[in-house]
This record gives C-alpha cells, structure tokens and sequence, in this order.
C-alpha cells in the first residue's frame, strides 16, 4: 500500500471511529430523548435551532436519526474530516518540500491528482455510509427499527455536500503551499456557517441549510434524492476538481 | 545497460526561457548536448542551472522555446521525457517515515521492472541500510538515496541537480566514478555542481551559467587551455608595486588584472614562457607565480569574478 493510501486509509478509520461513537451515544440517548422531549424544549434558544428540535419531536425516531447523525455528525465532523483530509494534498507537499520528488516521476501530473483526489473522496465519504449501515441494528438495541433504504440515500445526500467542502479545500490545496492558513479558513468558514444557520434572519445562506432535518425528513418522505441540491452540488464539485487540474498543471515546484 | 539509439541521447534546447513574476530566471537558451558523455552545468546561486533542469524534465514550463531530451519533445507536463530520463532534485527533501527500500520503491513508481533491485543493490553498495526509516538518515545518505534511484533505470538521459552535494569526498568521488563509468555505457549525464573540483574528474565538456545567461558552453579540455592561458603572479608587499603595474602593461599580447599584490594576467597563447622572459628583463621578478595549476574554482573567479564553493 503506497504512503498517501495509508494516510487516507488512517484517516478514513479515525473519522469513522468518531462517528460511529457518536451515533452510537446519539441512538442509545433515544428512549430518554423521547420521554424528556418536552423539558429539555425549555433549554433552548427561539429560533431555527427550536424548529429542528419540534421537528425531530414530531418527526420520531426517524427525524431524531437524521438530525444526530448526517446534520450533526456529518455536518460537523464530516466537515472537519473532509478539510483535514484535502488541506495537505499539494500544500502538504510544497510545504515540505517534497513536491517536486513527487512530481519528478514518470507519472501525469493528472493521474497524481485525480488518485489523491479520489483517495481523500473515498476516505471523506465510505464512512458516511459505512456508519449509516449500523443505524438499523444500533436502533435494534433500543428496540427501535428504521428502513436502510432511505437512510443510504441521507448518506448519498451527506455525502456530496462532504464532496464539494472536500473538493473546495483541495482546490485551496493547489493554489497555497501553506495548509495551516488552509485549516484555519476552512474552520473560521465552517464556524461561520453553522453561526448562520442558527440565526433566523441569514439562515437561508447558510450551507448547512442543503444538509439539514427538512432536507432529510424530504428524502425520507420521498424515499427519492432531491436533485435540485444534489445536482449543483455534484457540478461545483466536478467544476472545483477541474480546475484543480488545470491550476495544478501550470504548479512550479 | 542503455539500448536507446545514439541519435536519443540528446539534449537540444532553442530558446528556453523562463520568468519568475519580475525577475527573468533564465533568458532564450540554447543547448546541444550529447549524445553520451558527462556534461557539467556550472554556475553561481541564482544562475538559472535548476530552473533550467527542471525545464529540461517538464517539472516548469518554459514561458518560451523548445526542448528535446532522448527523443522526446518538451510538451504538456513532461512526463514523456521523464519516462526517458531521470532526474535527481536539488533540493533534499524527501518522506522520513519510509523505510529507504519502500522510498526508492514510491520514487521508482512508473519505471521498468528491475529498477527497484537494481536500486536498492546499488544503495546498499553504497552503504545505506535499506531497511531503516529515512528520518534517520543523515544528509548525505539521503543524497545517496536519491542518487540510487536515478541510476538505477535503464534510461539513455540522466539529468542530476547537484548530485554529490553534502557528500563526503570518498562517497562523492564513488558517485562520480559510477557517473562516469554510466557515461562509457553510452549514457549522456547532465549534472549540475558547486564544487568545481569535481567537475575536472568527470566532465568532458562544461556549461556556464551566470545571472541566468549561458556564458560558456566548451568541452573541458579547452577550458583547461584557457586555464594554462593564465598566470598569477604577487609580490612582496613592500614592493615598487606602480613601477611593476607599468612594467605588466607594457608587455604585449596581455591582460592585467590587479588584486592588491597579486596580478592575474591573461596571456594570448597558452605559453608562458615569453611573458616571463619579458619580466625577467625588465627587473621584475615576482615572489610566487602559479602557471598550469589553476583549479575550475579559480579559474572560475576568472571568468566570472564569482567564488564558486
């Protein structure tokens, strides 16, 4: 196994690992959720973080899973995995300066590229699904069940939003040779967000609004992808890693 | 053993050129190397010899002109060049959590089969302990690491970026015999060096660089013809030092160059026995003079009013 699939490889499995142990506690928290649904409604702040909450109440366990797992833990986590996971694909190199004994080789520049890229995508996303496959016997313990089918169409859905975070920090990655500066844009933009989010007035611009119970309480309602966020956000992707390519063409070392 | 054709083992370049935002890099270049032979690439910091490497294997684009290397046309990001040479970088940094055997495997990725063993043999030959982690290797260990998998594949070019830097003089004088001993296989090796001196062993014929411009491009035998063309001479510090500098420049067929009591001067033919009689009767003996033995290094400060290292 060469070096970058064993970083990607690491990765993957601690992100899953931390995932896991979130749905985990999230899933087992369920029976005392739902019995103290209406005192822990006096804790909260009016606003859009109170609706999430009436709507995981009205919602049921399947709202209840949606929100813990893919707008919580995906959103949050994800997001975090996805930056770590992109910042050093170039920048990490060029600042180590090892950029140019990798790209010394007899190898297309594209070819290096597309497999960091594609190795980071799988590590971002196979754990999104991979915890989602647990959800149904998690629930099984609390004597809960939820069908997969629409579950795996929430990871589908987290997923590519996870893509298009991912793929913009690889972007970044090809442009800088300093992932630090990367880390902390990516974290102050994703801080921003979720603040925007919870404020009435901005909510709508916040991209946590493409991943939220609203969104996932419609796929499970439709049991079908909603293609008018999917489809722009498998675009930016594709359009973020093509100039990628083009940016990483023309990189000195 | 290389099995290209004599006609692949070149390196033409018309006109490379290549700009850094302001600050030209490397003005319109030309070379014509080989085929086979070692070639040294000299030149000051800052003279434009890996910018002009790393054109010649695709790792920066030219902002203009053409480059041919074994056959293959500089285009696109190289790699069809790269597949016909190697290049070892100047720059030492390389994945300290690899084993030395696993890091020459990821270097040679995209190589025929044989260029692993063959590297790892030869790093071993050279006494790295391929099994342990790079992070413990010293500087010039990973110099030599870096060396091994650029001679290692069966490739008519070689394109090395100070290859013996950190080396100590047994290791560095082992690299440059198997250099030259790759070059009499038909291979054409273009290194570039800071250390002059070892650029007299191997080198049949030298590149100058300076401020980004080629300035000499001649085979070593006539740069050691220019070097005989020169005579240091210095006297005693009390010396009638104006009466001697009147005496230098009524010599003919000379050129004088004057460093407090030393005086370089730069005769016509590479003879200079004349010249010496022409100070013997004039009544001007100097207390050293130095004919003949003047290293690249010196001869370099000659030409280029440089330091080389």
């Amino acid at each position: 196994m060469g070096r970058e699939n064993r970083f990607y490889l690491w990765g993957g499995l601690a992100y899953f690992v931390v995932l896991e142990a979130l749905l985990v506690g999230a899933i087992l928290f369920w029976p005392d959720f739902e019995d103290n649904a209406e005192a822990l409604r006096d804790f909260l702040p009016a606003g859009p973080l109170m609706q999430s909450f009436d709507q995981i109440v009205a919602g049921g366990v399947a709202a209840y899973v949606h929100g813990q797992h893919f707008f919580k833990g995906c959103n949050t986590v994800g997001t975090l995995a996805a930056v770590i996971l992109a910042m050093n694909a170039v920048a990490g190199e060029a600042n180590r300066g090892t950029l140019e004994i990798w790209l010394a080789r007899p190898v297309t520049r594209r070819r290096l590229l597309l497999e960091r890229w594609l190795g980071g995508a799988a590590a971002v996303t196979l754990p999104v699904f991979a915890t989602t496959l647990t959800i149904p016997w998690l629930l099984s313990r609390v004597d809960t069940e939820m069908a997969l089918g629409p579950l795996m169409l929430g990871a589908v859905h987290q997923s590519l939003l996870l893509l298009a975070i991912y793929s913009a920090t690889f972007l970044w990655s090809c442009l800088t040779s300093r992932p630090v500066f990367i880390v902390f844009g990516m974290l102050l933009f994703t801080v921003l967000q979720f603040a925007m989010y919870l404020i009435q007035v901005v909510t709508h611009w916040s991209i946590f609004r493409l991943a939220d119970i609203d969104v996932y309480a419609r796929i499970g309602a439709t049991h079908a992808l909603d293609w008018r966020i999917c489809a722009p956000l498998v675009l930016v992707s594709a359009i973020l890693v093509a100039i990628s390519l083009v940016v990483f063409a023309r990189r000195t070392p | 053993m290389s099995t290209s054709t004599t006609l692949d083992r070149r390196i033409v370049a018309r006109g490379l050129t290549r700009a850094f935002g302001t600050r030209t890099a490397l003005h319109p270049t030309d070379l014509d190397l080989g085929p086979g032979g070692v070639i040294g690439l000299l030149g000051p910091n800052g003279s434009g010899k890996s910018t002009l490497l790393r054109m010649l294997v695709g790792l920066v684009r030219p902002d203009a002109g053409t480059a041919l290397v074994a056959g293959a046309a500089l285009q696109g990001d190289g790699t069809e060049i790269r597949r016909l040479c190697t290049y070892a970088p100047g720059e030492l940094a390389v994945y300290g959590e690899l084993r030395a055997r696993d890091h020459l495997a990821w270097l040679l990725r995209g190589r025929a089969p044989g260029a692993h063993a063959r590297a790892v043999a030869l790093a071993t030959d050279l006494g790295l302990p391929v099994d342990a982690r790079v992070r413990t290797y010293s500087h010039g260990m990973k110099r030599q690491m870096l060396f091994a998998a650029a001679l290692a594949p069966d490739v008519p070019v070689r394109i090395l970026d100070e290859p013996t830097e950190g080396l100590d003089p047994t290791k560095r004088g082992t690299v440059l015999d198997l250099l030259a001993e790759d070059a009499r296989r038909g291979t054409t090796v273009l290194l570039s060096s800071h250390h002059l001196g070892e650029v007299d062993r191997v080198c049949d014929r030298l590149v100058f660089l300076g401020a980004g411009r080629k300035i000499a491009d001649e085979t070593a035998e006539a740069v050691s013809q220019r070097a005989r063309k020169l005579v240091r001479i210095s006297y005693a510090a009390n010396a009638d030092l104006a009466r001697i500098e009147a005496v230098l420049a009524a010599i003919p067929h000379t050129r004088v160059a004057r460093d407090g009591v030393r005086f370089s001067v730069h005769l016509s033919e590479a003879d200079p026995r004349a010249f010496l009689a022409a100070l013997a009767s004039a009544g001007s003996i100097p207390a050293t003079v130095e004919y003949g033995q003047l290293s690249l290094q010196e001869l370099y400060r000659e030409l280029y009013g440089v330091e080389g290292c």
